[in-house]
């Protein structure tokens, strides 16, 4: 997933990582160190990448001037639609699960140009037809100021693009040795392929190198309890 | 606030209202301001004035303008000269806090930076008693009514 998220990177454009996303941020790590050495990269609250002074205020601030080119998000729902939710499953008021709510998400879902969606799980509970409610909508109609939206999705079987024009969510390629098949009974919606038969590169001898070696590294700095189960399995 | 429109914030939250930008023409989200009634807050350091020595990278510096009220505890009580010449940190002025305590340890069991870490094992057994109200009736038993005062409290979980 890393490797995946790290070729999404673009030279010499900014990326920000925000809270409870160690594999973004070893993804943006790995593209840093390999094709995107002027990437400027921003993790939240991590002592050597976070460039702000005033807690989240500042970087939202940032965020909110589009100054943010790259973002990442999650929820507890993602449906066809690129629809997130992070705001609770089942009725509102008693619901089967409360999630923690949107803080940032609506505005960066809206602000920053290409947002990548991540799931360390892909199941059909949380790739559903259609959320329980929208914490931040897939897109909006014209006349919303939006210059930004979903990019891809990436998860342990596959990377989901969305399509600006139908407005959904298509299949990019899935990981070596998962099935298109395997893919779809795990998603609860229809998936179309772009390109039948797409794998996913998997990572190199040298990017692995570099995830186990300086990535690792850095992330345990952030997310120790994370890095000691996730690169033992690697 | 930009962003949000067509959300279900609108649905859930009758208090965020839709106007027009006058400057721009288009839509907009407005959200009323959070105004706590009471903020506590762990300092870094702080002097007898009451300024206090924050955590830049966090949110403590926002939510102690936002408060009607700040009441701080803080790892140390140090002199005003070397407040001003901490190597990292915000400094927050005394007008805002109302009171000051000072207490070492203070943001156990979650992390004082520069000082100590998170006690994973602590936060751990926290999640787990704070389950239900029997388990944690357990926990506040453990670890505030057993014990005699916050010295105490140190040398229990080992700080």
């Amino acid at each position: 997933m890393a490797a995946a998220i790290a070729r999404e990177v673009r030279d010499g454009e900014t990326v920000a990582v925000g809270t409870l996303s160690p594999v973004p941020a070893a993804g943006v790590l790995l593209a840093r160190a390999r094709h995107a050495p002027r990437a400027t990269v921003m993790i939240i609250n991590h002592e050597d990448y976070w460039p702000f002074h005033e807690g989240s205020k500042e970087f939202y601030d940032f965020a909110q001037q589009g100054k943010i080119d790259l973002f990442f998000l999650s929820g507890g729902q993602i449906d066809q639609f690129g629809n997130l939710n992070i705001i609770a499953i089942g009725d509102h008021d008693h619901p089967a699960v409360r999630l923690p709510g949107g803080a940032g998400s609506a505005m960066l879902y809206y602000l920053a140009p290409r947002v990548i969606l991540f799931r360390s799980d892909h199941t059909s509970r949380t790739f559903v037809e259609r959320v329980d409610w929208v914490t931040s909508p897939g897109s909006s109609p014209p006349g919303v100021f939006r210059p930004g939206g979903p990019w891809k999705v990436v998860t342990p079987l596959a990377v989901l693009a969305f399509n600006r024009e139908t407005k959904r969510l298509e299949l990019e390629s899935v990981h070596p040795g998962v099935s298109q098949e395997q893919v779809q009974t795990a998603t609860g919606f229809p998936l179309v392929a772009r390109r039948e038969g797409a794998v996913t590169p998997p990572p190199t001898e040298q990017d692995l190198a570099i995830l186990r070696g300086p990535v690792r590294q850095a992330v345990a700095r952030l997310y120790p309890v994370f890095c000691r189960s996730a690169f033992l399995a690697a | 606030m930009p962003g949000h429109l067509g959300s279900d914030y609108e649905k859930l939250r009758p208090d965020f209202k839709v106007i027009v930008d006058p400057y721009s023409g288009k839509d907009v989200l407005l959200v009323p301001a959070i105004v706590p009634d009471v903020a506590l807050i762990h300092a870094l350091q702080a002097d007898a004035e009451g300024n206090l020595l924050l955590d830049e990278k966090e949110d403590d510096f926002l939510l102690a303008r936002a408060s009607r009220v700040v009441v701080a505890s803080a790892e140390e009580i140090v002199a005003t000269d070397t407040l001003r010449r901490a190597p990292y940190g915000v400094r927050l002025s005394g007008i805002y806090v109302r009171a000051l305590v000072h207490v070492p340890g203070g943001a156990h069991p979650t992390a004082c930076r520069g000082r100590y870490g998170i006690d994973e094992a602590h936060i751990q057994e926290y999640l787990r008693l704070a389950g239900s109200d029997a388990a944690f009736r357990e926990y506040v038993q453990r670890y505030v009514f057993d014990l005699k005062d916050h010295a105490a409290y140190l040398e229990h979980v080992g700080l």
